[in-house]
Formats: structure tokens, C-alpha cells, sequence
């Protein structure tokens, strides 16, 4: 494949893809297949998933590699500083990467690929998925971590505004460089129920993972309240996780059995049908950065009633969603007013709105323009970068530095050792697209 | 004959005899690294020895100056393979020859009709991606690795597939096809 003018090579990078399931690893697919359309070469590298390990290609000829090194916490590769550098210099090598893509801050993998890769003079793009604190141990060392990698980045993006500020905060970044390019849904999986739903009884759907994170204490108070005051209302609730007891209580306590449907663990390619049974979306994030679910569920033609937390007031125009306080007797308010306005809703108007408003076409031709940007920027020696490093902090300043002079010297003693001549690049291989024949 | 060299490793086809198809794949034998390994091995136990004798170490001390130094040179210099074959006899089978620094030769015979393919795979480890030439053996589970110990690169192994690939008569796919 012969690369036209102003097509790109392009390396993602992230613990987080296919076979594991949520908003990176989607994310990550689908910007790749639409960056593919686009005459791209996109090329994406992860962590081995139990005996899925080599080389894999995807729909479209997405390659994977999937680098045998094993997770060791909550996915994340096991953090060895230099570790990862023989493999991430020949595969940009050999696949003749023009820059490094990493996703999520909480992957390791993506930290050291961006090192790594800034240390060999590539353009390096960042983008945050989701918010983090500020007070808890955890969150400062991630944030640390997050300084010494951004400060050397060439563009970042963040998926809202809000995310951008959370970002911008947490690493000290110069806000001109950080780009906001919202998620997207793919509409044409995400499609109302051709026949309009009866309004009785009203169903309201709630479909997340059931952790604190994602407000399942909250539903545990709504829920009772709303089926009190409204005879005609049923929930379905899909998903699981260490808060699922505790609506299970909570339904024993009020008798609401055959009020309440606990579905279990939703598989993605279901959502479409747990969705079109239901009329309104109830959202409970303590916290969130962009919440695609909410875009499904506007997609699928529901309103939504969702906590004003984060990223989400964002997302959807007012009349399609109905804001709330994280606080049970607010969340119960705002779904009074949304049983309300139900019967003004047209849901294939809301589908129709959504595919004009969110597509992953759209998401890619504007990441495309940070590519070119991140592109034109300077090219610097190490002596010129080690400045940047220095403003992370007194003491983190000074060890960062050291941390990448040591990662320099180490890629020059490989280069001795396997000069870059002797990695082979990969050829590419032409696709033909076979023609369906027509069956009379 | 044709050669093909680069710094590990030296590609020789050997097809003057008419019924047999030849390929070596022969391991680079460097002249200065043998020379700098055996004079850091000595440097080594010398200094080792000077330790013992004028400041009073133990003995222990040369004796694990010996052991590193004899790590040194079977890490750096010895190549327990010199060379890999692989023999192509049409119509009948293919050969697969190994041989030892020792004179050993490790011989495996593949027939024809078990092999229901030839293929190139990439594989990854820890720290570097490399090709591989493999058998797709009928009624087997695993491939069969044509290279035991050698990983040559892509151009010495692309003409030993196209020759497999003649040789067990299956079409050579290098375009990968999508359900349009």
C-alpha cells in the first residue's frame, strides 16, 4: 500500500482492547477503523490476554499486537520503567510508525510507550478518558506519573471540557495543547424500537456496572421512593458487580419482585434490546468524564435522567436529558419531571438528532487534525526536552530527568547492539475486497 | 546458487542437483568478538588471580573468576548450532537437517502428504518481533518450526516458503481477502 501525502502511520497504545469490553477499548476500535476509511495505517499494541498472544488482525486489517507481557493489577502491564523499550522500538520500527498514540492514564503500558517513544524522537498524542481526584494517595501518585508524561507530549486530548480542566490540573499541561474531541455512538447498531412502547407501565432502565463509582447506593434509595409514589412504573436493572446485594436487599425489604428486574451482566451486543424495553434512562455516575451510555441510551430514542456530575451536562441537549443532584430526594424530583415530559418525546426524532450530532467519522477527521499538528511540531534533541522535565517538581523534577537520560543511554546502547538497519519493516500486504455475488 | 548475508546469518541455495532443492541457513562467525570475549575471560581471571596472591583473597575467589569467565565466552562466542538445512525433495518430502557445533546432525523427515501448508507467522516476545516458518501439519494440533534455533530474517525465509509452497503444491497467498 503506497501512503498518499498527509496519511499518517499510527501506533495506539493502551492495556485496555478487545477481548476485554468498555469505553476505551471501544473507543480505540472504532477511532481505528474510521482513521482505516480514512487511508491511514493504524496499528495498535497491547498486553497478552490469557492465551491470546502474537499478532492478530481485525476487521479491516487492524493489526494487534499482543505483547506477551502479563497484567499484573487491574489489567495494567507490570510498570518495569525500561522493560517494554526493546519491544516498542521494533515495532515502530519495523511497522514505520510516524506517531505513537496512548489512551487511558491509568495504563502502564501507555506511559512507557510514550517514553519511550518521545526518547526516540516520535510525535506522542495522549488521550484521557476519565477523571481522577486529587486528595487521595492514589490519585497523587497517578497524577505524578501523569506530569512526567505529559510534560513532553506533543498534543493531548480529552473527551469534554470538563476533562480538559480535570487534565490541564492534574499535570500542569499548557491548555493550548490539550484538544476536546467528545466520544461518539454508533447509531446504526443504537436504533429506537420500530413500534413506540405503551406508556404503561413506564419502564426505566438503569444499565452500569454496580460499584460505587457508578452510584448504585443512589439507585438503592431512588428506586423504593419513585415505585412508591408511581404504581405504574417498572425498573429493569442490568449489570453486576459488589453493589448488586445490595439492591437485592432492597428489593426483598420493599417487596418490589415484580417491580424491579435485575438482569445480570448485559452482554454489549444485547444493550440494544434491554434498552428498547424501557422509556426513560437512569444515570447515577458519582463521577464521570463523558458517559457514552447516556448517548446510547438518546440514540436508542429514551430520555435520560442522569446526575449533573462531571462531563455529562455535555453530552446531550436539554430536552433530552433532565439534570439532577447526586442526592436521592433531587434524583427522585428529576424523574417526576421526566414521567412528565415522557409523552412529548418522539424517540426516532432523538435517533434522528443523534446520528446528526455524534459520529465516529467526525471524531477521526478532528483527531486527524491534532495528528497534523502534533506532526508540525519541532523536532528536539534530548538536551532541549530534559528543561521540561525539570518543572515537574524540586526533587520528581531532577528524577525524571535522570529516569529519561537513563532510557536515552539505553536506547543508544540497543542501537549499538541491534542497529536500526537490521530490524526488517514489515511488508504490506494489499487487501482485495471479494465481491458478493449476486444469488438469483 | 544464490547467498544472501547480513550480520547473524548467511542464506546459501543449493540448486545444482536437479531432483533436490538445497537451502542453508548458516550462523556469521565474527573474527573480533571471539578475540576481545577470550582477553576479557583472561583479564577477568588475572585480576582475580593478583586478588588472591597480593591482597590476600581467598582462593574461592579465582576458582568463581574461572566459572564466570568460562559464562562469558558460552554466552558470547559459543554457537551450540552452526547451520540449518532444509532439503527439498519433490514429489516426496522435505528434510529438515540440524548441525551442531559438536558435528552432531539432527535429521527430520517430513512427507509430503502430511504437510498440508507452508507459513510465514510473526510472532512476538517479550522484547523483539521475528518471522517464522512453520508447517501446517495434517491431523496435528501444533506447527512444526522448519528453524529449530534460528531466526533469519524475512528475505533469506520468503524464498525457502515460495519453494515450499512449489514443492507441496499450494498457492502462495500473500494478499489477504475480505468478505466484501
Amino acid at each position: 500500500m503506497e501512503f498518499k501525502e498527509g496519511k499518517h502511520s499510527i501506533l495506539m497504545v493502551s492495556d485496555f482492547f478487545y477481548p476485554n469490553f468498555g469505553g476505551v477499548e471501544n473507543h480505540i476500535y472504532l477511532l481505528s477503523q474510521c482513521l482505516l476509511k480514512l487511508g491511514h495505517k493504524v496499528v495498535v499494541m497491547t498486553h497478552a490476554y490469557a492465551n491470546r498472544s502474537g499478532v492478530r488482525y481485525m476487521t479491516n486489517g487492524l493489526k494487534v499486537y499482543y505483547a506477551p507481557w502479563k497484567p499484573f493489577l487491574m489489567q495494567n502491564t507490570l510498570p518495569t520503567f525500561y522493560g517494554t523499550l526493546p519491544i516498542i522500538r521494533t515495532i515502530l520500527i519495523r511497522e514505520k510508525i510516524s506517531l505513537v498514540h496512548g489512551h487511558q492514564a491509568f495504563s502502564t503500558l501507555c506511559h512507557e510507550a510514550l517514553m519511550h517513544a518521545r526518547t526516540m524522537g516520535y510525535k506522542v498524542i495522549f488521550t484521557d478518558h476519565s477523571l481522577y481526584g486529587f486528595s487521595d494517595i492514589g490519585s497523587i501518585h497517578m497524577n505524578k506519573v501523569l506530569q512526567f508524561t505529559l510534560a513532553d507530549v506533543s498534543q493531548a486530548i480529552c473527551v469534554s471540557h470538563t476533562s480538559k480542566e480535570n487534565t490541564v490540573l492534574r499535570s500542569g499541561l499548557p491548555p493550548e495543547k490539550v484538544f476536546v474531541i467528545p466520544n461518539a455512538v454508533d447509531t446504526t447498531m443504537f436504533k429506537p424500537a420500530p413500534e413506540r412502547l405503551s406508556m404503561d407501565p413506564i419502564v426505566i432502565v438503569v444499565i452500569s456496572r454496580l460499584v460505587y463509582r457508578k452510584g448504585a447506593d443512589l439507585l438503592v434509595e431512588v428506586i423504593p421512593e419513585v415505585c412508591h409514589l408511581y404504581p405504574n412504573v417498572r425498573f429493569i436493572i442490568g449489570g453486576d458487580g459488589p453493589k448488586r446485594v445490595r439492591l437485592e436487599e432492597m428489593r426483598e425489604k420493599h417487596s418490589l419482585q415484580d417491580r424491579v428486574d435485575m438482569l445480570g451482566a448485559v452482554p454489549h451486543a444485547k444493550v440494544r434490546s434491554v434498552l428498547n424495553s424501557g422509556h426513560i434512562f437512569l444515570n447515577s455516575s458519582l463521577t464521570e468524564a463523558f458517559c457514552i451510555a447516556i448517548l446510547e441510551a438518546a440514540s436508542c430514542g429514551l430520555l435520560t435522567v442522569s446526575t449533573r456530575v462531571g462531563g455529562v451536562p455535555e453530552v446531550l441537549p436539554d430536552d433530552m436529558i433532565v439534570l439532577a443532584k447526586p442526592d436521592p430526594s433531587d434524583m427522585v424530583h428529576a424523574i417526576k419531571k421526566a414521567i412528565r415530559i415522557l409523552p412529548h418525546i418522539d424517540p426516532q426524532e432523538m435517533h434522528r438528532r443523534m446520528k446528526e450530532m455524534y459520529s465516529w467519522h467526525d471524531v477521526a477527521k478532528r483527531t486527524e487534525i491534532v495528528y497534523d499538528r502534533a506532526l508540525r511540531c519541532s523536532n528536539q534533541s534530548l538536551l532541549e526536552r530534559l528543561p521540561r522535565y525539570l518543572t515537574c517538581g524540586a526533587w520528581a523534577g531532577k528524577l525524571f530527568c535522570l529516569v529519561m537520560i537513563i532510557d536515552f543511554i539505553l536506547w543508544r546502547l540497543l542501537q549499538l547492539w541491534q542497529p536500526d538497519s537490521e530490524v526488517e519493516p514489515v511488508p504490506d500486504f494489499k487487501r482485495t475486497e471479494l465481491k458478493t455475488e449476486v444469488r438469483k | 546458487m544464490s547467498i544472501i548475508s547480513n550480520s547473524r546469518f548467511i542464506y546459501v541455495h543449493d540448486n545444482n542437483k536437479h531432483a533436490v532443492d538445497t537451502h542453508h541457513i548458516i550462523a556469521q562467525r565474527s573474527a573480533v568478538k571471539p578475540i576481545v570475549t577470550y582477553l576479557l575471560a583472561i583479564l577477568i581471571v588475572a585480576h582475580a588471580l593478583f586478588l588472591h596472591l597480593e591482597k590476600g583473597k581467598p582462593v574461592t575467589t579465582v576458582i568463581w573468576s574461572f566459572f564466570f569467565g568460562a559464562v562469558l565466552v558460552k554466552l558470547l562466542i559459543w554457537r551450540p548450532i552452526v547451520k540449518e538445512s532444509v532439503i527439498i525433495m519433490p514429489e516426496f518430502g522435505v528434510q529438515l537437517e540440524t548441525h551442531y557445533g559438536s558435528g552432531k546432525i539432527n535429521r527430520r523427515f517430513i512427507p509430503v502428504s502430511k504437510i498440508l501448508k507452508p507459513v510465514l507467522n510473526e510472532c512476538v516476545t517479550p522484547v523483539t518481533c521475528c518471522w517464522c516458518l512453520s508447517f501446517l501439519i495434517r491431523d496435528g494440533n501444533e506447527l512444526t518450526l522448519v528453524f529449530k534455533k534460528f531466526r533469519p530474517p524475512l528475505k533469506m525465509l520468503v524464498p525457502i516458503w515460495k519453494a515450499l509452497c512449489v514443492a507441496t503444491d499450494c498457492k502462495e497467498s500473500f494478499e489477504f481477502q475480505e468478505d466484501g
